[in-house]
């Protein structure tokens, strides 16, 4: 090497070679500093011989076609060279350490290891996506720097292995040709066997970095290079240690399968899987797993997931065609767009549970052929429950067969494993055990007024519900078309509370119930205020659903279907109305909110910002909501696909998202712990009144 | 002689991958066949009927050539060596 270290100082066209930084098996490594762009790089001068031995031609078409690769993940290749009879690559200088110099003997954490694997797995998504392959993935090859993130380095510069290397393997392992000392551990059985390099012998050698990274050890041991290649090609990989989680050894062990069809099929599949580990570490890993009907998982593949983090929010929307995950941090400025969730399903409700410390999104997957679904994900949506067995099912005495699942509620904060879904044909059902199992509410669904409801437009469904506050609290149920119901008692009894709403399509216009309510919201502040957009008529009730009178007070149109009240001001409410019962469009084409600040006394207009031309949308009734923060911000999705949002109590609009299919649902989250919001006074009296978080029942 | 199901594309994660089932025992119904299957397989069944044990509206169910609804629906009776295919309908929207 003393030949090398003379290279220091030298100029190997405008880049002085400043300091000799590792050494290899093709050369030496250099830092140095590029005189015309006035930045360091690293140079690596391949020793000589390498350069005739593999071709000029050959190795310049290697290490151009990796120069194109642009990936956070792997080192940049700026320039391939030949000055005088050096042949050199220069490249992005990483400060950093090789990943094996950071196992140790015992291996990485899980969480850091699954953040590492998902990191190198999509560096290798992007180079197979551009028909490079890597060739020599081991972990000399992969450094972490110190912000921890993974850079790969010699993408596609690896010699092809011919048949004259090969032959060395068979020598002890001491007088191993170098460049194979550190790469026969990571060689797929079939490059052994001499067939070519392919993405799969790539996604085994990930296999092997992971099963190193995870136990310190690598998967086929040997004192020899006979040793190691026998047990590569016909033995199976160590046990790894059983600190190793089920999952990511399942990982692993899929990368290690000496049958190339058995393995990932595209490193993409791999970072899926780890990204879905590393959800699981946010989630929690004491969640509980098990269900005894066994639900198989569905790994949602070809999505950009979101990464989500601590204080993120999330609008979650459902259309007729699946479910979209939006994404951005608490300033809410950027919304970044994953989906479709079970594409070509409808998903009607979505909800988050994120009590006793969960982070479970619910959804409800409707299939014209194959039936209605709840699903949940603990990885903020990589994967999905697969139940075997339908979760809600009407019991067989009943006679009645479930058609679709309209809403998904959290109960009542004192009960943290309670949910509720709102079913059609109408009925409540309940599960005390946080969605492991569900029951069909019987104090409702006997209720002797059920066989007169009759069914809207959309079908006969209860689409709201409102849980008690605490345990002595009402709990609101509203269904189309039977009306308003209430409980006392813990859902035994039910009572309906729609005196004073007008019905329009019957010849008794003030009936005790069949009303076709379309959503009712509670602030609760207010506990015994609720606001209700009715199918033709917007009403409050002051005295708990007893008696309700209209508000509407010069709307344009009080046809509509959402209600929602700000989070902060229980005085300000949001509808969105549209013309008429026939038309269901924004009046004149024009997309207008209207908003009260006084309970519905007077209304207004909001439109900056929103289509005022051509607008004939539909907003649906569990398509507008708002979040936690302060200032709130306020959502709405369309019939048309489009999602806006206003961050100033609705003063101007921004359009999120166009294009999505017709929005049916949104909700939001806010991920972990809400940033402590400088309520305004009414929120923060009202704060004392109840020690609930907001639910959101919209 | 058993009786072969063919299974559709979107139900084959709940076969472990299989494009058709074998039946070794012989079923008298189509309805029993279905009840093997989703022993067999949980998940299969669920998808193909309601918890009221109705076939869904939009799934037909062949056996040979025939529509059982034209057959005696699930009590249509399946001869040694039928064939049963399970077709999604074409609807969407």
């Amino acid at each position: 090497m003393d030949e090398r270290d003379s290279m220091i100082g030298k100029l190997l066209d405008h880049y002085r070679i400043q300091a000799q930084i590792g050494q290899g098996g093709m050369g030496v490594v250099y830092r140095a500093h590029d005189e015309v762009l006035d930045r360091d790089v690293a140079v690596k001068v391949l020793a000589t011989g390498t350069g005739e031995a593999l071709g000029h031609d050959h190795l310049l078409r290697e290490a151009q076609a990796a120069s194109s690769l642009t990936h956070p993940n792997i080192c940049t290749i700026y320039q391939v060279g030949k000055s005088g009879e050096e042949f050199y690559i220069v490249m992005e200088l990483v400060e950093g350490q090789p990943l094996p110099a950071l196992v140790g003997s015992t291996g990485l954490p899980f969480e850091v290891l699954a953040r590492y694997g998902a990191q190198i797995a999509d560096a290798l998504a992007h180079a197979h996506d551009k028909g490079t392959l890597h060739r020599d993935l081991k972990g000399a090859n992969i450094l972490v720097t110190r912000e921890g993130r993974v850079k790969i380095l010699d993408f596609g510069l690896a010699t092809r292995m011919g048949s004259e290397l090969l032959s060395e393997v068979t020598r002890s392992y001491a007088t191993l040709n170098t460049a194979l000392v550190g790469t026969l551990p990571y060689m797929a059985p079939e490059l052994l066997r001499g067939e070519p390099a392919s993405q799969l012998t790539d996604i085994w050698s990930l296999g092997v970095t992971l099963y190193h990274a995870a136990s310190g050890r690598y998967p086929f041991g040997g004192k020899t290079g006979f040793e190691i290649s026998s047990a590569i090609l016909s033995q199976p990989p160590a046990p790894l240690p059983a600190s190793v989680p089920p999952g990511l050894a399942g990982v692993i062990l899929r990368c290690l399968a000496k049958e190339p069809a058995q393995r990932f099929q595209r490193a993409s599949e791999a970072r899926s899987a780890l990204e879905t580990l590393q959800g699981a570490t946010l989630a929690g890993r004491e969640q509980p797993q098990a269900d005894h009907r066994g639900p198989r998982r569905i790994v949602m593949r070809g999505i950009e997931h979101h990464n989500v983090r601590e204080g993120d929010v999330l609008l979650l929307v459902g259309t007729t065609k699946g479910a979209f995950l939006l994404r951005s941090t608490p300033e809410r400025k950027r919304w970044d767009v994953a989906g479709p969730y079970f594409h070509g399903h409808g998903v009607n409700a979505m909800v988050y549970d994120g009590r006793e410390s969960r982070h479970r999104l619910w959804l409800a997957t409707n299939s014209v052929l194959w039936g209605t679904f709840l699903r949940s994900s603990d990885d903020f949506g990589k994967s999905w429950t697969n139940p075997a067995e339908a979760d809600v099912k009407f019991p067989a005495e009943t006679g009645a067969a479930l058609k679709n699942i309209w809403q998904l509620s959290l109960g009542e904060p004192t009960e943290p494993d309670v949910l509720y879904c709102g079913v059609e044909p109408a009925a409540l059902f309940e599960s005390r055990d946080a969605g492991e199992s569900w029951s069909l509410v019987r104090g409702l669904y006997d209720h002797p007024h059920r066989p007169r409801w009759v069914p809207g437009n959309g079908g006969l469904m209860l689409h709201t519900i409102l849980p008690r506050l605490s345990p002595a609290g009402r709990m609101y149920v509203a269904l189309s078309a039977g009306g308003v119901y209430s409980s006392d008692d813990g859902m035994k009894t039910w009572t309906a509370r729609n005196r004073g709403v007008r019905v329009t399509f019957m010849p008794e216009k003030y009936p005790e119930f069949g009303q076709c309510v379309h959503k009712i919201a509670l602030h609760p502040a207010r506990p015994e205020r609720l606001f209700l957009q009715n199918h033709w008529g917007i009403y409050r009730s002051d005295d708990a659903g007893e008696n309700w009178r209209d508000i509407a007070n010069g709307v344009p149109s009080d046809f509509g279907f959402p209600v929602v009240i700000h989070p902060h001001d229980p005085d300000c409410v949001f509808v969105l109305p549209v013309e008429s019962d026939e038309f269901r469009c924004t009046p004149d084409g024009q997309l207008r909110v209207y908003r009260t600040r006084n309970a519905g006394a007077t209304w207004e207009p909001l439109s900056r910002g929103l289509p005022q031309q051509r607008a004939y949308e539909t907003v649906l009734r569990d398509a507008m909501t708002t979040d936690e923060l302060n200032p709130t911000g306020i959502y709405f999705g369309t019939r048309n696909g489009a999602l806006y949002a206003s961050r100033d109590d609705g003063r101007s609009w921004t359009r999120v998202v166009e294009g999505l299919p017709a929005v049916v649902c949104v909700k939001t989250i806010v991920v972990g712990r809400p940033r402590a919001a400088r309520a305004p006074r009414a929120a923060r009296t009202a704060a004392k009144h109840t020690k609930r978080p907001r639910a959101k029942h919209r | 002689m058993g009786i072969a199901i063919h299974i559709p594309g979107p139900l084959r994660t709940f076969t472990d991958g299989q494009t058709e089932v074998h039946l070794a025992a012989s079923a008298g119904t189509v309805r029993e066949a279905l009840d093997q299957l989703g022993a067999l397989y949980p998940g299969v069944r669920d998808r193909i009927l309601t918890e009221q044990g109705a076939l869904r509206e939009h799934i037909n169910i062949f056996v040979g050539n025939e529509d059982i609804r034209y057959t005696g629906g699930l009590l249509t009776l399946l001869p040694a060596g039928a064939v049963v295919t399970i077709v999604p309908a074409i609807s969407g929207g």
